[in-house]
Formats: structure tokens, C-alpha cells, sequence
């Protein structure tokens, strides 16, 4: 399955560049000019590093959606389908990645497809899409 | 000893796609209906909670009306069992019986259901005149039913009248049609039933989870205890799965009624529908709980593995599993039917929920059944359950501790339309008499009732079902069977009223009392009967001691009722309120009223209706329906004190047996509570001397409820309570209140 | 001897919270346990010792479906 990855030898956690990721996946992919509703996140730690909220795709919210909105494409990434979600947000709550997004606006959540749009536009390519094999279904 | 640890690896593989179909008859059974009546409206989704408006249908004359809902319904009574006690009381009198064609059935969700960012919010309330007790009965069930009508465009259904054949009401929330139609030879049994309607009236696959069925089945028709199954449909296991609207024989009523099934169609779901005031709250709080969940049911109490079966090993490890019609607090074969297997048992890969966004999930099904008996021998079905009620009721209180046995009596009482919790406290009861004599092959026409016989516990449902033999006259209930074994002389009057486990005509939930005065309180001191959903003090009193006085008993009598009824007003389950905590809540102020919860369910109700309330408030609004339930009981010629009286078995030791059982602890109650000697006392005078106390302090605490309550020692809402609370409002109330004062 | 929820019950050096469950057979998971009215958290039932006389109060949280 196609899976978002981050390295932080290359990311300095937006220390000098301008978060363009998040934008670019925000304006993009989601249409609003806001880098926090972006599907991955990106946070400096004060004492150098960072941490980066990333989906990694490994299905856990397939397994709680009540309404079979979310399911894997032929690439193993999990997409939901908004015309079928009943906006329960229990993926959202069951993410232990916190990779499940939410915008006040919207009434269906939102998330990371592996698209790569970030990756494109990464100042220190950073970022990568990697194929890796579909984790086993848990029960949750 | 330490708590039990989910193995995946032990999970039973069963495949559930392998149910027996029971399509195959649809189109004749659709092509036999027969449109007796039908009108088109305007459908319309809730403004904050509410749709403002209620459907009215007689099903004798056919009339079908809007009723408005009124400013004062909301004020008062809020909605759900509120609603649903307001419409009965205006569609009754005093003199009003359960199967005259004037009973209603009020199935109301409540402002709240249907919102799906929170756990245990599809809920809706059923309330009718019951045939086992004559007076108003509620029951709070989960399934699409509720939510999908207001989704239609009322917050409430009241059904009234009898028809003369045997009908539907489906109502299209889509295209705005409702309809009665004659359904002439449409299956009786729910799981066969449901399943046929659901796919009747779904117009393609994807309509499926947007249709609901209510209905019932054969055993309502021949009995006191019918239930009523609302269904909702289970995307993965593509079948039809349902919740109970057990209590107090409202399926009986449904079948008096001649109605066969009600479906709503209503439209998708989303999550706006309910078009809260604040929706930005209640997303907040849902994704909160969401994550509380998934942090701590795995080391609670597990209620995603094992739903409310997690309870029984509990029950069982504390002395309150009820065993052998309430005589005993545990049984040596209780492992067989505890919750590490129930979670091998109960498919575990799927998602359980009775509405969307509830991340409790405590639904359990257990899949790939093949039934050993009755009319569906051989077909291999899924049971929903069991909950724990069903386990401890048909289970341990029986004596069964055969699991497959087990779940078959839960299946056949849900197809059949019984609940599971009348028959499984009816069952240990006639078991009981059987093994004392009091009832012998020849009464019972062949029935074996032994303790533990499942086989003759299951022919006995099969007979109840076909209104047949002593089937039939345990399907009157406890109270009308105690009534009938004493007139035909079968035994000793007081032992049969003794073990005989009802109260106002309601059989007793599964739990035992006889240790816990304040549960004694909790059951027999209840508006309804003896049910646990209005005060579960057990731990409280028993174990933690943290009720030593009766004002203190008092208090918790006082508070948990009407907490608890505030979930029926609104449309909530109790479930999700304690069976999670938050990791913080020990270190909370009065932590077993789980204060971040509590707050939840303030700012859900605020962020719905717009309403703001603190949750003093959320006490008051519950008080008004409460005394407002309990002034119709009055007028209804019950709700008295002598009303409220409880079975000895449920106060303390019946029998030689059960007293030698606990003699250590007995034999301390008569030296450190009534202060005597027990050395060189017999047990039958020692048993005089606890029924002697134990009925006393009973009266004691009866005395200190109603003061709490704001009722008179006879237990009447006093004048001054009705205004505090506007009821003084409704002059038929106060009417009804003066005559007893 | 300590005083567990109202009753006594025999004590030993080294005692823990965990012993004192095992004893009592409190199975139930949702507890608020207070030792001399000091609050102890569910993780350390292992490793807290209760002292001689003390007097231990295990709160079951309310159950039942």
C-alpha cells in the first residue's frame, strides 16, 4: 500500500522553510487556504526536532466506521466516501496517530490519501510515498 | 484475582454469511398486501432536536393526523418517555384497560437522538398501559426506529384504536406517504418478519440501513410479556439485527392492536440531521468520549469485547448473580457462561453499535447458531446478545449454564416477541415451584421444569408461542400465575407470594437484593416495577458501605432515578454513562457519578436544543415527568404505598436453604443489628427474626424515599412538590393528587 | 488488622492493594481506591503498601445493565 513517510535528517520541522506541505495539501486537496486543515501536520519541538502527524494508512478506521464510509483503493490507501459518512467521528477518536481531521465547516472528516502533493513541493525532500505491505485487519 | 485479558487468537472463525434467507416468499406476501388507507405529507427535518410536530394513527377508524408539539411539551416534558407519558394520559381514563382500543403506544425518540457524534444516542421510548401491571409502562430501545422517524418528521407516534386485521403502518420519509396496509399473510416471528419488511420496502441494496421495522411474534399474541424488536441493519453481516423494547408486554399491546409491523423509510443519514444548536460542541464531546473509549474500555469493563456480559463473572464473584429464581448469588458452572466465552463466542472483527457513532458497541452478535428445536430447527441464525440480563435471566437463574442452550432460549424470546428478562425471571419462578412441588408434571401437562432442563424450558416458549398448554398460563407473567397456583390450591399461599419475583406485576431484573436494602429500594420503590434502570445502588450499600443511614439511601433513591430518567426524556442509553470512565475520574468529587459525564450530557443537551442548563436543571426537568408518572399511576388506581410492596425473596431469606446458605452473615445480623443471641436458636426462628427486621427496616426506608421525594408516607406527590415542580399546571394532576392527601 | 470497607481484615507486612483485591475478591475493574483517605492510582495496586491500622476504602463505581 502507498504510504506517506517522513525523514527528519532532511525536515528541520518548518525552522526554514514555510510549512509548504501543509499548504499545498490544504489548498490543493482540500480547498481552503488554511495549513491547519491540511492532512499532515508538521510541529517543532522547542528543544530542536519536530514530530509530524501522518497518516500511515494502517486501517483502523476501517474497522470502527459504522457505515462502511471508509475503505482501501487498489493502492491500500484508505479513502473515505463522504456521501456514505454519517459523520460519527469515531475515526477521528480512534486514530492513535490523531491523523483524522476535522473542519468546523465541513460536517464529514477528512484525511491523508498518499496522494503525494507534499511531496512534490517539500523544499528539502523530505518527504516520500513508499510502498509497504497492508498491515493485518486489528480488532478494535 | 485479575481482570480477563482479550486473546484475539481465541475467537471462534464462524461465518456469518452462512444464515439461513427467509426471502424467498416476498413477492407473494407483497403482492397479498392491500392498501386499506394512505396520505401523502410534507417530510421535514428536526430544528434543534425537534420536528415540532407528532403522527397520530387509529389504527380502527384509519384516521391519520399531525398533532403539533407545544411549547409546554417541551417545557415539561421534553420529549420521549415525557412525550410519551403526556400523549397516554390524554388517550386514557381512569377506567381504561390495556387492550381497550383507547391505549396508545407512544414511541418517541427524544431531542437528542439521532445525532451520531456520541455514544448511546439512538434511542427512543415506548411507553403504553401495560398488561402485566395496568399502569404506564416505558421502555427505552435502541435500533433505527426512533431517529429515522424524526428524521420522517415527528418527534413522536402515537398508535391508538384496534383494527380487525392484521396491519402495517409504513411511512415513507422520503416521498412523504404514510400507509396503512393489510398484511394478510405476512410471516409472525420477528427474524423472519423484519427481514422480508426490510427488504420490501428498501428500494435498492443502498436503501437497506435507511428502513426500520418494529414487530413482535407469536408469543405476544398468546401472552402478557410481549416485546417489541426495533431493527436496524448490519452493513457487514448485510442481516437485519434488532434492540428490544422489553419491559411491561408492549408487544402484547401491539398485537391486541392487530398491528403486524410498523417500517419507517427515512432519508440517508448524516450528521447534521438533527440540526443542533451548537454543533461544534457536540463534536468536541463525541471525539472526546470517541478517544476515552478507545484509552480505557480495554482495561475496564471491556464493553467493546463483551457488551453487558462483562458483568457476570462480576455478579457472580460478589454474590449477586441471581441463581435458581434469586435464591443464590453464584454457581460453581457460572464460567460457562461468563464473559471469557461469550467473547470467543460473539464475532469480534465487525462493528457493533445500535446507532451510528456509538463507540460503546456493546451489541453483541453471536453468529452461526443452529437451533436445536422449535419451528426453526435446523437453521442456522444469529443472536443478538447475549447481554447480561439474558445470561444471568435465562441462564444462571434457571439453572442453564449450557451456552448454545442459552443463546437459543435468547433467540426464540426475541423472534417470539417475549422479553428476555419477564421469562427468564417467570422461568426460575415456575422452576422453582416445580422443584418444591408446588407444580408436578401432571400441572405443567409434561413439562419437566427442573433446574437447568433447557429442553423443557424451551418447549414451554415453543407452547407459549402457540398458545398452548402450561405455556400459556406462564405467559400471564409471575403475579397472575402465583394468583392462579393459589386459587387452584397448588400450595402455600405465602410461599408462592414469597418467591414469586414481581412487584406491581413486573417481574424482578436480574439482580440480587436481598443483601442491599438500597436495592431493594431501587427495584420496588420505582414508578414502572421492578427494573434496574432506575437506580442500581448494590455497590453503593453493599460493598463500599457507603450508605450506612436511610436519609442516605434516601438520597441515592432520590438522585439516581431521576438522573437516570433524563435519558429516556431525551433519547440517550444509560450504557455509555459508566460502563467507561475517564482516567482522571478517581481523583474527581463524588466520582461514582462519573462528573465529567455527567457535564456531557449538559452540554449535548444545551448544544441541541439551544437550551442552556446546569446540571441541577437536568434533576428538575427528569422530577417533573417523574411525579408526573407517578400522579398516573395514582389516577390509574395504583402508585400507592401498598403498591410499592416487595416480595420477601427479594428482602431476605425465604427458605432454610437460602438462610444456611449465608448463615455466617445472617447469624451476625442478629447479634450486631437486632442485638440478640443467635446460640441455641433453630433456623426457622432465626429466619422470623430477620423477616421480622428485614421487613421493618423495608418500611423504614419507604418512609424516608417518600419524604425525600416530596411524597407523603403514603407515597403521594405532595401539593407543594407539584407546584415546585408546574405540575400544579395540569388541574386533572392536581385533581387526582387532592383525592389522596 | 486494617479496615476494609468497613470490616477487618488481617494484616501482613508488605501488604499490598493487589493483595488486599485478591482477598476480598473485588473483581470489579472500575474502582476508586483511598488508603488513610490518600487516594491510590490504578497502576501502582501492585506496588503500594498499606501500613498496619489503616483504614483502606475500595469504591466500586456503579454497575448494572
Amino acid at each position: 500500500m502507498k504510504q506517506l513517510v517522513i525523514d527528519f535528517q532532511k525536515c528541520d520541522a518548518g525552522r526554514n522553510c514555510n510549512h509548504e506541505c501543509e499548504l499545498e495539501c490544504a489548498i490543493k486537496v482540500f480547498k481552503v487556504d488554511d495549513p491547519a486543515q491540511a492532512a499532515l501536520q508538521i510541529k517543532a519541538y522547542e528543544d530542536g526536532g519536530g514530530h509530524a502527524v501522518l497518516c500511515d494508512q494502517c486501517g483502523d478506521c476501517v474497522v470502527v466506521c459504522p457505515s462502511e464510509a471508509l475503505k482501501r483503493n487498489k493502492l491500500g490507501v484508505v479513502m473515505i466516501n463522504k456521501t456514505v459518512c454519517v459523520g460519527c467521528y469515531m475515526c477521528i477518536g480512534f486514530c492513535e496517530k490523531d491523523a483524522f481531521m476535522r473542519n468546523s465547516d465541513w460536517i464529514t472528516p477528512h484525511k491523508c490519501t498518499s496522494c503525494g502533493i507534499c511531496v512534490k513541493v517539500c523544499p528539502h525532500g523530505a518527504l516520500a510515498i513508499v510502498d509497504v505491505p497492508e498491515p493485518a485487519v486489528r480488532i478494535i | 484475582m485479575s481482570q480477563l485479558v482479550f486473546d484475539p487468537s481465541k475467537v471462534m472463525t464462524i461465518d456469518y454469511t452462512q444464515r439461513t434467507e427467509y426471502l424467498d416468499g416476498l413477492e407473494a406476501i407483497k403482492a397479498a398486501h392491500k392498501v386499506l388507507k394512505e396520505i401523502t405529507y410534507t417530510p421535514s427535518l428536526p430544528d434543534k432536536g425537534y420536528t415540532n410536530r407528532t403522527l397520530y394513527v387509529n389504527v380502527g377508524s384509519l384516521e391519520i393526523k399531525e398533532k403539533p408539539v407545544t411549547q409546554q411539551m417541551k417545557d415539561v416534558f421534553i420529549g420521549g418517555r415525557g412525550f410519551g407519558l403526556y400523549h397516554l394520559w390524554n388517550a386514557v381514563k381512569p377506567t381504561t384497560r390495556w387492550n381497550d382500543p383507547e391505549n396508545e403506544i407512544i414511541i418517541s425518540p427524544g431531542p437528542v437522538s439521532g445525532i451520531t457524534q456520541y455514544a448511546g444516542t439512538g434511542k427512543s421510548l415506548v411507553v403504553s398501559l401495560s398488561p402485566q401491571t395496568e399502569i404506564p409502562i416505558d421502555s427505552n430501545v435502541g435500533g433505527f426506529y426512533g431517529p429515522l422517524l424524526k428524521f420522517s418528521g415527528f418527534d413522536a407516534l402515537e398508535l391508538q384504536g384496534k383494527s380487525d386485521k392484521d396491519i402495517i403502518l409504513f411511512i415513507d420519509g422520503v416521498k412523504g406517504i404514510i400507509r396503512i396496509e393489510e398484511a394478510p399473510t405476512d410471516p409472525v416471528d420477528s427474524h423472519v418478519l423484519a427481514e422480508i419488511l426490510t427488504h420490501m420496502y428498501a428500494e435498492n441494496e443502498a436503501d437497506l440501513p435507511n428502513i426500520s421495522v418494529v414487530s413482535t411474534g407469536a408469543a405476544a399474541e398468546h401472552s402478557l410479556i410481549g416485546m417489541l424488536n426495533f431493527s436496524f441493519y448490519d452493513r457487514r453481516r448485510k442481516c437485519v439485527r434488532f434492540k428490544q423494547a422489553g419491559r411491561g408486554g408492549i408487544g402484547s399491546v401491539f398485537r391486541n392492536k392487530r398491528i403486524r409491523a410498523l417500517v419507517v423509510r427515512g432519508p440517508k443519514v448524516a450528521g447534521d440531521l438533527n440540526h443542533p444548536a451548537d454543533p461544534e460542541t457536540i463534536a468536541k464531546t463525541g471525539i472526546k468520549y470517541h478517544k476515552e473509549i478507545r484509552e480505557n474500555d480495554g482495561s475496564q469493563c471491556m464493553m467493546r469485547r463483551n457488551g453487558t456480559a462483562h458483568i457476570v463473572e462480576i455478579m457472580d464473584a460478589y454474590d449477586l448473580l441471581p441463581v435458581h429464581n434469586f435464591q443464590y448469588g453464584s454457581h460453581p458452572d457460572t464460567h460457562k457462561i461468563d464473559s471469557s466465552y461469550w467473547q470467543q463466542r460473539c464475532t469480534q472483527h465487525t462493528v457493533d453499535g445500535c446507532w451510528y457513532g456509538c463507540s460503546m458497541a456493546c451489541a453483541k452478535g453471536a453468529d452461526g447458531l443452529v437451533l436445536r428445536t422449535g419451528p426453526y430447527k435446523g437453521d442456522m441464525v444469529t443472536v443478538d446478545g447475549p447481554e447480561y440480563e439474558n445470561a444471568a435471566g435465562l441462564g444462571s437463574n434457571c439453572g442453564v449454564f449450557d451456552p448454545d442452550y442459552l443463546l437459543e432460549l435468547n433467540f426464540y424470546c426475541d423472534t417470539y416477541g417475549i422479553c428476555t428478562i419477564t421469562y427468564g425471571t417467570l422461568t426460575a419462578f415456575v422452576m422453582e415451584c416445580y422443584q418444591r412441588g408446588i407444580l408436578d408434571k401432571q400441572r405443567t401437562g409434561g413439562l419437566e421444569m427442573t433446574w437447568g432442563n433447557a429442553e423443557a424450558d424451551l418447549e414451554m416458549m415453543h407452547q407459549m408461542a402457540r398458545g398452548e398448554g402450561f405455556g400459556k398460563i406462564a405467559g400471564m407473567g409471575v403475579k397472575r400465575m402465583k394468583e392462579y397456583f393459589i386459587r387452584n390450591g397448588y400450595g402455600d399461599p405465602q410461599l408462592i407470594n414469597d418467591i414469586g419475583m414481581e412487584n406491581k406485576g413486573l417481574e424482578y431484573s436480574q439482580y440480587m437484593s436481598k443483601e442491599s436494602l438500597a436495592q431493594q429500594g431501587g427495584y420496588a420503590l420505582t414508578n414502572k416495577g421492578p427494573q434496574h434502570d432506575e437506580a442500581w445502588l448494590i455497590f453503593m450499600d453493599m460493598v463500599n458501605k457507603q450508605l450506612p443511614t436511610f436519609e442516605d439511601k434516601a438520597e441515592a433513591l432520590y438522585y439516581f432515578p431521576l438522573f437516570r430518567t433524563w435519558f429516556g426524556l431525551n433519547g440517550f442509553c444509560k450504557l455509555p454513562w459508566n460502563d467507561v470512565v475517564p482516567a482522571n475520574n478517581s481523583s474527581q468529587p463524588e466520582a461514582h457519578k462519573v462528573p465529567e459525564h455527567v457535564q456531557n450530557y449538559v452540554d449535548l443537551f444545551t448544544a441541541t436544543t439551544g437550551i442552556q442548563i446546569t446540571k441541577e436543571d437536568l434533576i428538575v426537568q427528569s422530577a417533573k415527568v417523574y411525579n408526573f408518572q407517578r400522579v398516573f399511576n395514582i389516577r390509574m388506581g395504583k402508585g400507592l404505598r401498598l403498591h410499592d410492596a416487595a416480595p420477601y425473596r427479594s428482602l431476605g431469606p425465604v427458605t432454610k436453604e437460602e438462610y444456611e446458605s449465608r448463615a455466617e452473615r445472617y447469624d451476625k445480623q442478629i447479634v450486631d443489628e437486632m442485638g440478640l443471641d443467635p446460640k441455641g436458636k433453630g433456623t426457622e426462628e432465626k429466619m422470623a427474626l430477620h423477616r421480622e427486621w428485614r421487613t421493618g427496616r423495608f418500611s423504614q426506608l419507604m418512609d424516608a424515599v417518600y419524604t425525600r421525594r416530596g411524597w407523603t408516607l403514603d407515597g403521594v406527590p405532595t401539593l407543594e412538590r407539584l407546584k415546585e415542580l408546574g405540575l400544579d399546571a395540569f388541574p386533572e394532576v392536581v385533581e387526582v393528587v387532592k383525592q389522596h392527601l | 488488622m486494617i479496615n476494609v470497607n468497613e470490616e477487618p481484615l488481617d494484616w501482613h507486612p508488605g501488604m499490598t492493594i493487589r493483595d488486599i483485591l485478591r482477598q476480598k475478591n473485588y473483581r470489579f475493574p472500575m474502582l476508586v481506591i483511598h488508603v488513610n483517605d490518600v487516594l491510590v492510582q490504578k497502576k501502582d495496586y501492585d506496588t503500594t503498601t498499606v501500613p498496619d491500622g489503616a483504614v483502606v476504602k475500595v469504591i466500586h463505581l456503579i454497575s448494572g445493565g
